[in-house]
């Protein structure tokens, strides 16, 4: 039997995608005259989205950390250093593990964050320069970042959230990582995209950064992108992930103040 | 004349984190400082490489304090572990470190060939880090420097449980943290605090084995009145 939406009913699903469709509708009427849009969620293009971070939520793990910034939530548990397994040859230096997945339910359509495979290894090469791996030979430390729900720029989140995550385990770092991405449309470029501005984006950059000693981790580019606007855009995330790096530290020593009150 | 100023940190005793420059050597001039765990030097910065409090022991030793869930053994450490495996020559025991620990069957007093002690799986040994290294098992002790076993062996009945490395120090510290002298004016038990995190208490009664569990475990986020407040208000309701 088809469970069809009568007449009188209201179907929320429905009405969400309308939702989207239509603000979808909007912004791509906006790209196409090429000029200045308000932002759905009336940020000014340079504006990056209201964010929480958290540290403890996992209490089985060595380290964790939730992060939400807009409708993105991340959550990060670290485990370890403990003895790589057997099967794995000696290694003067320690192992960085990392995993990203997603819940069912974190994107719109079901099952859809499964795409970003490449995640893992994204967030692996951004943090293995922070990390003093010569720290933990023999042993691996295991980074698992769950999504719990996808609003756009997770990569970037997940960067940040397993940074704090890592601080938070004890593990040793240079500093700490911060990240942010930047989406080009046409002659604009506009700071954390949502899934929305993702979806229409001409090319995106994706810089992980670590703020104490200005060193850029990993730089992701994507699409379409002209000299001066790839110089104007790495700017913009350094300066995004230094004030991003303030925030992260102010975190983490207000959870210490807390503890010791 | 030359003035010397006394290597110092304006951060001691402040929360710093990875990154954080907590000592600038270029102000500084012939001075030896020694650097402890979570720091090291680059060029002429002194910068954390971990979270926890910067601490300073006159005139010149920093290091940071942090409180995690994992240990990092360190030598003469005195811990609580529990016997996974036996071989012939070493049981080996989670430290909860990085690595399983050996303990020699021959590292307990008077021990030789002919008197080996038995433990199963499962056994809380109180043991002493003799060795600790990161490229190597760690390596624990039940004697004393002087060999003699003290209060180093087997840990009989009681009940252990886990806190964080931070709270084990706490409890540890000199003088006695508030929590302890508080139970002890009042209750009758034993402890055993190993500062890997791992905690035993045993006592004649069950009731006091559990209130004494709790009191431990609620102070970890509490301040000295506060412990005290908590520890008096849980008495009151035993008796």
């Amino acid at each position: 039997m088809s469970a069809q939406a009568g007449p009188g009913t209201y179907s929320p699903a429905a009405a969400a995608g309308d939702r989207r469709r239509e603000r979808k509708e909007e912004l791509r009427r906006h790209l196409a005259e090429d000029a200045d849009w308000p932002r759905a969620d009336g940020r000014s293009f340079h504006d990056c989205r209201p964010a929480f971070m958290q540290t403890g939520p996992t209490t089985a793990a060595s380290g964790s950390a939730y992060a939400e910034f807009g409708k993105t939530k991340v959550i990060v548990s670290v485990f370890g250093p403990r003895e790589s397994k057997k099967a794995m040859m000696y290694s003067d230096v320690g192992r960085l593990n990392c995993n990203v997945s997603y819940t069912t339910f974190a994107t719109p359509v079901r099952g859809q964050g499964a795409d970003n495979k490449e995640y893992s290894s994204m967030l692996h090469k951004a943090l293995e320069g922070a990390v003093m791996l010569h720290t933990f030979p023999k042993t691996t430390v295991d980074v698992f970042a769950l999504v719990l729900e996808s609003g756009g720029s997770d990569l970037p989140i997940i960067i940040s959230c397993a940074s704090l995550a890592l601080a938070d385990a004890g593990i040793m770092m240079y500093d700490l990582v911060t990240s942010v991405s930047v989406s080009c449309f046409r002659k604009n470029i506009i700071i954390d995209p949502t899934s929305d501005e993702e979806a229409w984006q001409d090319g995106s950059l994706v810089v992980a950064f670590m703020p104490a000693r200005k060193e850029i981790t990993q730089l992701t580019l994507t699409g379409e992108w002209s000299d001066g606007r790839i110089t104007n855009a790495v700017e913009l995330c350094m300066d995004a992930c230094s004030k991003l790096g303030d925030i992260l530290r102010d975190r983490l020593k207000d959870t210490a103040t807390l503890t010791c009150e | 004349m030359e003035l010397r100023r006394p290597a110092s940190s304006p951060l001691v005793d402040n929360y710093v984190v990875p990154g954080d420059v907590v000592l600038d050597l270029s102000e500084m001039n012939n001075q030896t400082i020694k650097l402890g765990a979570g720091l090291r030097q680059e060029c002429d910065t002194i910068q954390a490489t971990s979270a926890g409090k910067l601490r300073q022991l006159k005139p010149n030793k920093y290091w940071i304090e942090n409180s995690q869930k994992r240990y990092i053994p360190s030598v003469e450490d005195t811990v609580l572990g529990i016997v996974v495996d036996t071989k012939p020559d070493n049981f080996l025991v989670d430290i909860k470190g990085p690595n399983l620990a050996f303990l020699p069957v021959l590292s307990f007093e008077g021990g030789t060939r002919r008197n080996i002690p038995k433990f199963e799986i499962g056994t809380l040994i109180y043991a002493r880090v003799v060795k600790a290294n990161s490229i190597m098992n760690p390596e624990l002790s039940c004697m004393d420097a002087t060999g003699k076993a003290a209060e180093f062996g087997q840990l009989k009945d009681g009940y252990m449980f886990d806190t964080s490395t931070g709270m084990s120090r706490m409890l540890l510290s000199s003088p006695t943290c508030p929590v302890l002298e508080v139970l002890g004016k009042k209750l009758s038990f034993e402890i055993a605090v190993g500062l890997n995190g791992r905690v035993w208490v045993n006592a004649p009664a069950a009731s006091t084995v559990i209130l004494v569990s709790n009191a431990i475990m609620r102070s970890e986020s509490l301040s000295g009145i506060k412990q005290r407040a908590m520890v008096e208000n849980l008495l009151e309701r035993l008796s």
